[in-house]
């Protein structure tokens, strides 16, 4: 009886905890997301943003992401304001870039214990006020309570209405490859 | 001289004027933050309450301008190989942020929460995050406002 009890008491504390570990929304507002759209004729193309907004929920494998496009940081002053302008991302109007998708792979992640997963991530990314589905492969790392999620894709500049003379010569990649990094504790 | 000569000596001169410019215009860096003049000192939580109150308006005033901001750190975070600095509001939840400079990156990682600053930076934008349901002050290429 005693022993019963013992063991009742000892699935319920497991239960409890992992209700709590997988119940929590974990967020960040120090993600970043590299921006690299150089060629061969232009390696200033590129930026990084390290103020990102992101939150994952552990439940559903849900992620977010949003990123403020004026705090993406240029070496270069002309590619910046090339890049804010009316002729590109028109950062006054379009202030912020987001992603809202999941893992779909949830089930091959363990979130309490320590290692590096491959996952499958898709979801909605709003990029200039236009938005596509987004499928692509990525990393959950999991570290003691420490759980860091990376991924690399590629997007094409013209599904999100960004043109212009600078990516039609050759100055600007037509799809530029985006690093997204966020380490969540 | 003839008339033809000096129109190519002049075209010449200012094509290659034209090459220099346009040199200059794509190598050209940002001037380190430490050696800028801030357009605007604030305290994080008047600038927080201007971006609450209108962010429209504090976005035209304070955007992509190079401002001086003091106050209490609430918190530091970690981001890829630097470290961000906030400023925040604890009753709102809203907050200014500061993603300092490479070369800043030693005396990012003394600042503590607690410690009273100021910071010098280039403010990005302020805007409400759907994640947060809270207002948020970016700002790059940071520096301490020695």
């Amino acid at each position: 009886m005693k022993q019963k009890m013992k063991r009742t008491v000892f699935v319920l504390a497991f239960v409890c905890v992992g209700a709590l570990v997988f119940a929590q929304k974990k967020i960040t507002t120090s993600a970043t997301i590299n921006f690299d759209a150089t060629t061969n004729l232009n390696a200033m193309a590129k930026a990084e943003n390290k103020t990102v907004v992101a939150a994952i929920e552990l439940r559903s494998g849900g992620i977010a992401f949003e990123a403020v496009m004026k705090s993406f940081s240029f070496s270069n002053p002309m590619m910046q304001d090339y890049f804010n302008g009316d002729s590109w991302l028109e950062t006054d109007k379009f202030q912020t870039s987001t992603f809202k998708g999941k893992i779909i792979n949830l089930a091959a992640i363990n979130f309490v214990k320590d290692g590096t997963y491959p996952a499958e991530v898709a979801g909605d990314l709003t990029i200039h006020g236009i938005t596509k589905q987004l499928a692509t492969a990525g990393s959950v790392i999991i570290n003691g309570k420490a759980i860091a999620i990376n991924a690399t894709f590629t997007i094409k500049l013209e599904d999100y209405g960004i043109k212009g003379k600078a990516i039609e010569v050759g100055k600007v990649a037509k799809e530029p490859k985006i690093t997204v990094e966020a380490e969540f504790k | 001289m003839s008339k033809l000569k000096y129109i190519i000596i002049s075209l010449t001169i200012i094509a290659i004027l034209a090459a220099i410019g346009v040199e200059y215009a794509i190598t050209k860096k940002f001037t380190d933050t430490a050696k800028e003049q801030p357009l605007y000192a604030v305290r994080a939580l008047d600038l927080i309450k201007e971006f609450q109150k209108n962010d429209g308006i504090a976005n035209i005033k304070y955007a992509e301008k190079i401002i001086s901001v003091t106050g209490v750190v609430t918190e530091t975070e970690a981001a890829g190989t630097m470290v961000n600095v906030k400023l925040g509001d604890t009753v709102s939840g809203s907050y200014t942020i500061f993603a300092f400079q490479q070369k800043n990156l030693t005396e990012a990682r003394n600042i503590k929460v607690g410690d009273t600053v100021a910071i010098k930076g280039s403010c990005s934008a302020g805007v409400y995050s759907e994640i947060l349901e809270t207002e948020f002050i970016t700002f790059k290429r940071c520096t301490l406002n020695k």
